[in-house]
């Protein structure tokens, strides 16, 4: 059996759920407690991949950074990298199309400290990133580890977005989900379910270590 | 009250319950899709009979027939997929080559005087799709007139596989690629008419595709019967030759 | 309102009439749609020429209702949290010992009680050696032992360190024990304004008495006089009452308990 979809797709995972975790933080933040006229808008747009057939996120992709349109041909030239069919575009879809899933777990996470919490860090001379950083982000553990986990986990399930604008190139797009297909469609179906069974053990192994973590996390918190 | 109820549940449920069609089923594969549409007017003019097209990948619709999809004909564009079917006991004959598919070189910027196989391991040459070869009969085609090549090594690290020939198209017909081998039968079709330019692969460059169909398992007294052998031989007959002609196919 | 710096008030008033939201406001919590806020000269806040120094930047101290300790944080990190970058930590070891919790200074809050929490979040607001202290009806949860506790730890550190306190509180006898002014709300508005017994003993005139604040618990019957058990103080204490004002000593009911200091009563003490 092939290990390359697979070590690809946790690649492709792991890539994806760090840079959503650091960009989805300020993002939840702000969210969760700034005041502005547009949240329902920006809400909206977040929650769209969620809503959105994978397909379609691939399709406008495609579409956007193809070299005969002026934006992909620019980005072409910009970093000398096709956007399509290559591994950074998947990241980019993939973060894209994971967005929701790390970005509302932490908002909930956030929203459910008292904000006392915050305020007392505030009467004590500490501005808004330091108290976020210090006193909100270390009593949100069990969100940040449910949300990583969620985005990773739908990540590696990605299949529709990865199918329009991946390519298929072994090595560098050809993640787990797309192999399966792959072998579905040639009618191999012991290697197809070769590769599914070491996915769904691995994955199943990934989500059963955090969350006990997370099991552990949250009974520490119960008082004595 | 609760009677009237009962009454009125019962006859949305049956309301629901239509009686089985006498439509086939065409079970297409999707570069055959446009020679179909054609196949399909002409058969039904002439034989007053409707029918109804599905069209998907031949793996996937092989797939769907063996775990029982009410398919009638299949019509494939290789013989891999027909042949599987029969071997399984899908059909109580052997599939029939219906066509010779034509491969093509296919792009959307490159002017028509510049456009041969040659070209394709220039450095402006960033990408090249072709269908998978896994899986689709022109990737392998295609497979084996770029093996054929000097630089194939050079010109391997630019291909990009499409799921299927109509994806395929897509990424040559929206300039995604550089360059990408189809079928000839896309090409001519009134969809992808006037996008971009193409040629015509030299065909002693690759094994012939041989696209075939097959009549699928009937029960003896099933309505459908007759109208399935009807349309099955129609596909063989002069007037679905000439139609597969139209297209490009041999 | 204006306090006289170093001194105590007492905000207090119906349910819904503002007393939080106006500390909020003093805090920069919460920014007033009106509304002039001057410190020691320095303007905390004017809306008209749209001035609104923030939280951090005012000297305060603030305890929360729920206390707000940093669950993550032991009680000494909770109270270093707030020291600045190059002060000397002895405070934070001195708080410790004031607050007597120094076993228990690697704990965190959820291992702490309810008293042992409200003294860790009064000692926290304390670290930076506020001027101005705001609490918001910080006893409410505890008992009546553990409220007198905190009551005298409040008074010892406004003694110590000689910050202005501003307390909301529904209690009277934290109001007369605590306060030298007292403010009354109501929607919003200060409806009263005074010495605790100038508010509720209006019509005596107690000018330079101490008064101290008792509420019955029981009263029993004798034949020439009326035991009453009362709190004062946060101490049980007995009297011993006339007769005719059994009808007043009914358990629950509010009282003063006066003494002269014109001519006051004094016995010496030779140590």
């Amino acid at each position: 059996m092939d290990w390359q979809p697979l070590l690809l797709t946790f690649k492709l995972a792991s890539i994806t759920s760090i840079i959503l975790l650091v960009v989805s933080l300020p993002l939840a933040y702000w969210l969760a407690f700034g005041k502005f006229k547009a949240r329902g808008i920006i809400e909206a747009i977040i929650g769209m991949p969620l809503v959105l057939p994978p397909s379609v996120i691939g399709f406008y992709l495609l579409l956007a950074f193809s070299p005969s349109y002026w934006f992909g041909a620019w980005i072409e030239n910009l970093i000398g990298l096709r956007i399509v069919f290559s591994f950074t575009g998947l990241v980019i879809a993939s973060v894209i199309y994971s967005l929701p899933f790390m970005v509302y777990p932490l908002r909930a996470g956030l929203q459910s400290l008292p904000l006392s919490l915050q305020e007392a860090s505030f009467t004590m001379g500490k501005g808004r990133f330091e108290t976020f950083y210090k006193i909100l982000l270390p009593n949100c553990k069990p969100a940040i580890l449910t949300a990583f986990v969620l985005t990773f986990a739908h990540t590696v399930g990605e299949f529709g977005v990865v199918l329009m604008i991946g390519g298929n190139i072994p090595g560098v797009t050809k993640v787990a989900s797309v192999a399966i297909y792959d072998e579905v469609e040639a009618l191999n179906y012991t290697v197809a379910n070769q590769y599914a069974l070491v996915l769904f053990a691995i994955t199943f192994a990934i989500l059963l270590i955090v969350y006990s973590i997370n099991n552990r996390l949250l009974r520490v918190r119960q008082p004595a | 009250m609760n009677f009237q109820r009962i009454i009125f549940l019962f006859s949305i449920l049956l309301a629901g319950c239509s009686k089985p069609s006498d439509k086939i089923i065409i079970a297409t594969a999707a570069n055959v899709q446009y020679v179909m549409q054609d196949i399909k007017k002409e058969f039904e003019k002439e034989s007053g009979k409707k029918i109804e097209i599905v069209v998907s990948s031949s793996g996937k619709l092989t797939t769907q027939i063996r775990e029982g999809a009410p398919f009638d004909v299949f019509v494939s564009a290789d013989t891999k997929y027909p042949q599987e079917i029969y071997t399984r006991g899908g059909s109580d004959e052997k599939p029939k080559i219906y066509a010779l598919g034509t491969l093509v070189l296919w792009a959307k910027n490159i002017p028509s005087a510049d456009l041969k196989i040659e070209i394709l391991s220039e450095e402006k040459i960033r990408k090249i799709a072709i269908p998978n070869p896994r899986v689709a009969p022109y990737g392998e085609a295609a497979l084996q007139v770029l093996e054929k090549q000097k630089s194939f090594d050079q010109i391997k690290k630019k291909l990009v596989y499409g799921e299927s020939i109509a994806q395929t198209a897509q990424y040559i017909s929206s300039g995604s690629v550089e360059a990408g081998f189809n079928a000839l039968s896309i090409v001519l079709s009134p969809e992808m008419k006037g996008k971009g330019q193409w040629i015509i692969v030299d065909s002693t460059l690759y094994k012939p595709i041989e696209q075939a169909a097959i009549l699928l398992k009937h029960s003896a007294d099933s309505p459908k019967k007759e109208t399935s052998r009807q349309f099955y031989d129609f596909l063989y007959s002069k007037k679905g030759r000439e139609i597969f002609k139209k297209y490009g196919y041999k | 309102m204006s306090i006289l710096e170093g001194s105590i008030l007492a905000v207090t008033g119906p349910s819904g009439a503002g007393k939080t939201t106006l500390l909020r406001q003093i805090a920069g919590l919460v920014r007033p749609q009106n509304g002039h806020i001057q410190y020691h000269g320095k303007l905390w806040l004017d809306t008209n020429s749209k001035i609104n120094l923030p939280t951090q930047k005012r000297n305060i101290g603030f305890v929360f209702q729920d206390y707000a300790l940093f669950p993550h944080l032991t009680v000494r990190e909770n109270l270093a949290f707030g020291l600045e970058k190059g002060t000397d930590a002895a405070i934070v070891e001195e708080l410790i010992d004031s607050i007597e919790l120094r076993q228990l200074a690697d704990r965190k809050p959820y291992q702490l009680s309810g008293g042992q929490q409200q003294r860790v979040a009064l000692a926290r607001a304390l670290v930076r050696k506020p001027d101005l202290l705001l609490l918001d009806e910080p006893l409410s949860a505890l008992d009546h032992s553990m409220r007198g506790n905190l009551q005298e730890l409040i008074l010892k550190f406004h003694q110590q360190y000689g910050f202005t306190m501003i307390i909301v509180t529904h209690d009277l006898g934290e109001i007369f024990r605590l306060a030298n002014q007292v403010i009354v709300l109501e929607n919003g508005k200060i409806i009263k304004r005074g010495t605790p017994s100038q508010i509720y003993l209006p019509a005596e005139n107690t000018g330079n008495d101490l008064v101290l604040y008792g509420e019955v618990l029981t009263s029993v019957i004798y034949p020439d006089h009326i035991l009453v058990r009362a709190l004062i103080q946060q101490n049980i204490q007995e009297l011993k009452l006339p007769l005719h004002m059994e009808s007043d000593f009914h358990p629950g009911r509010s009282f003063a308990l006066r003494y002269a200091l014109n001519m006051a009563d004094i016995t010496l003490i030779d140590k």
